[in-house]
């Protein structure tokens, strides 16, 4: 197997104010949300970084997709470093997240164009990959809908689809269903295995266990920043259900601290 | 490039797609400028303005201290009246039919004729009377004060001031040219300012804060592009908000102080117009510059707002610099706005430096640069980009 995402020793620490000291009860001002993480996904595989919230999923994804940066430690996308070929990175992914909004005031196709244009292609590509993308999620309904006038389920389908309408080669999903209505949920975890089937690369970060059995080839278990199990899904579960073999780890690993 | 086009041709989408922002952005200050100004100068200013001066024992000499220039519109209108209608006008003048009532020595003519220095007590008193209550007769009052405070002095004959000779050497060019080099900087720079605060923390602040920034960040769109497409389209909108208030002030000049748009205009040479121009366009482009910084640090466009006042405050201050003093001194051209405030100063002023105004850009040119970059740097760091 090509390796196609590999992250080596990642590690984040993020000051905290006043206030988030308080709350996290931190003494030094600072939260190390990365300790070191590192992780290789395979080229043609759905890999699934599992954990609970605060464990560092989002951290780690924002960092593969070069919003932020690590303080020390590398990881390359596709061959990239994220560190010094950013824009290489960025244009062979496609990233979504729930924080990654679209303007209220444009239509899902004024927006397909502007994004088809900053990824470079050319006006003929962008009407085929709409015709294509619009009828597949049915948003030709509400094309020209301003986003603002959108329902959440709408919304999350239009920013699906301008997160791969430049057709990458591997693509991200921070908490793919999150907040998503169980028809539209349904909508994306189809369509992740329908790109899959395409032979796209693909990392999704949830704390869905179901979705993980569901979907992955391959999971990684984060807690404190740190990856406390890896490997293919039999591997990490064993005989348990997901649910069961997470508790037993999570058990493990904060007795064991 | 190909990028920064795209993200110019987005926001002007996003600015003039909306009615609601054309409407408030450029139709709004033009229109509420001319109609304010228009007003203002309807109240305080109006030139046509003829005081009526009633006269008991009216004499030569006074009349003649009145009577209107060559070429000077008459402004007092001086009538002649009777001893006994006195207590009469002074009812009209508190009715403000009357603008005052001078009561002269009987024999006034003859007091001035006669050139004889009277002391103190004795001398003939000019009654003077006017009621406070109305603008104008207080504007009579003064008038008839300072003529005949000037008459008095001559006729004490020491010397005379402009009696035989002498006068105001400016041509009405230069005069009309010395009141605008005071105030058009002043405006000028305050309706780029508005016009600039008008896009700038919307269009930074504002997507920041819906998330919607960050969408265009995982593009492979390089964080300069974004930066100089932004700042180019704001300054273009920011530009076209202060033509608008620029057209509205034009309109109402001729209300407001009296001049002619046309004569006003007309007394510049055209190579001027490049030279402002030039000027107002690196003005526009580091206010927006710095606008767009504070606007990164901000979290929210109302916290942008906020930040953006101190520095309205200090950009003011430098309009109306030109008011107190102007240098020419090529030093002085390397400080940013006041450099803009000075060489606009000079170029109204009929005192155009060829040198300054180099001195101006170049300099200007490595500022906007500058802030670029800074702000550049800004949208690379995720403490700036992810504050919110």
């Amino acid at each position: 197997m090509q390796e196609i995402i590999r992250a080596e020793n990642i590690r984040k620490v993020f000051r905290l104010s006043a206030k988030q000291r308080k709350i996290e009860k931190s003494e030094t001002g600072q939260k190390v949300a990365l300790d070191g993480l590192s992780f290789t996904a395979n080229e043609g595989e759905i890999y699934g970084l599992l954990g609970p919230n605060g464990a560092g999923k989002t951290t780690m994804l924002r960092i593969l997709s070069t919003l932020i940066k690590a303080d020390s430690g590398e990881a390359y996308v596709a061959g990239h470093s994220v560190t010094r070929e950013e824009e290489a990175v960025r244009a062979s992914i496609g990233f979504l997240t729930g924080e990654l909004k679209l303007e209220d005031f444009f239509t899902p196709d004024y927006l397909f164009g502007f994004f088809g244009r900053l990824h470079g292609l050319s006006a003929e590509q962008i009407a085929s990959r709409k015709k294509e993308m619009f009828e597949r999620f049915g948003i030709d309904r509400f094309a020209e809908v301003k986003v603002g006038d959108l329902s959440t389920g709408m919304k999350q389908k239009v920013s699906l689809v301008i997160s791969i309408i430049h057709d990458p080669a591997v693509i991200i999903f921070d908490e793919p269903t999150n907040g998503l209505d169980v028809l539209t949920a349904k909508v994306v975890t189809d369509f992740l295995e329908e790109l899959k089937k395409q032979g796209k690369s693909i990392l999704i970060s949830t704390h869905i266990f179901s979705l993980v059995e569901k979907l992955c080839d391959r999971v990684g278990i984060i807690i404190g920043g740190k990856m406390v199990a890896e490997g293919t899904l039999s591997e990490v579960r064993g005989e348990k259900s997901m649910e069961d073999a997470f508790f037993d780890i999570y058990k493990r690993t904060v007795e064991g601290e | 490039m190909n990028n920064i086009l795209t993200i110019i041709k987005k926001e002007f989408s996003r600015f003039f797609r909306d009615k609601r922002l054309v409407l408030g952005t450029l139709l709004l200050p033009g229109i509420l400028i001319f109609v304010l100004y228009t007003l203002l100068g309807n109240v305080v200013y109006d030139k046509n303005e003829v005081y009526t001066v009633k006269t008991i024992y009216p004499s030569a000499v006074f009349s003649s201290m009145f009577a209107p220039g060559e070429g000077e519109k008459q402004t007092i209108k001086l009538e002649e009246a009777k001893p006994e209608e006195k207590e009469a006008i002074k009812a009209e003048i508190r009715a403000g039919k009357v603008d005052a009532l001078v009561v002269l020595p009987e024999n006034f003519d003859e007091i001035v004729g006669s050139g004889n220095f009277v002391p103190m007590p004795e001398a003939p008193n000019i009654e003077i009377w006017y009621d406070s209550a109305h603008t104008s007769s207080v504007s009579a009052y003064n008038m008839i004060v300072s003529v005949l405070d000037v008459s008095e002095d001559m006729l004490g004959s020491l010397y005379n001031v402009n009696f035989t000779a002498g006068g105001n050497l400016s041509t009405e060019t230069e005069a009309a040219a010395n009141y605008v080099a005071m105030l058009l900087p002043f405006l000028i720079l305050t309706f780029l300012y508005s016009g600039c605060m008008g896009v700038a923390p919307e269009s930074i602040a504002g997507e920041k804060e819906r998330g919607t920034i960050a969408t265009l960040l995982v593009t492979p769109v390089k964080r300069s592009q974004l930066v100089i497409g932004k700042i180019l389209s704001l300054a273009v909108i920011a530009s076209l908000s202060a033509i608008s208030s620029f057209i509205g002030t034009f309109l109402s000049m001729p209300k407001l102080m009296g001049g002619n748009i046309g004569d006003m205009l007309s007394v510049y040479p055209i190579g001027y117009y490049f030279a402002l121009f030039g000027v107002m366009l690196s003005a526009v482009l580091i206010i927006v510059s710095l606008i767009s910084i504070l606007s990164a640090f901000a979290r929210s466009v109302k916290e942008a707002t906020t930040f953006a006042v101190p520095l309205m405050i200090l950009v003011m201050l430098l309009g109306l610099s030109s008011m107190m003093f102007t240098t020419a001194s090529v030093f002085a051209h390397f400080i940013p706005v006041f450099n803009c405030v000075q060489v606009m100063s000079a170029i109204f002023s009929l005192k155009f430096s060829l040198v300054n105004f180099i001195v101006t850009m170049l300099s200007n040119a490595v500022y906007i640069v500058l802030l670029i970059f800074i702000l550049t740097k800004m949208f690379q760091s995720e403490k700036v980009i992810f504050n919110t």
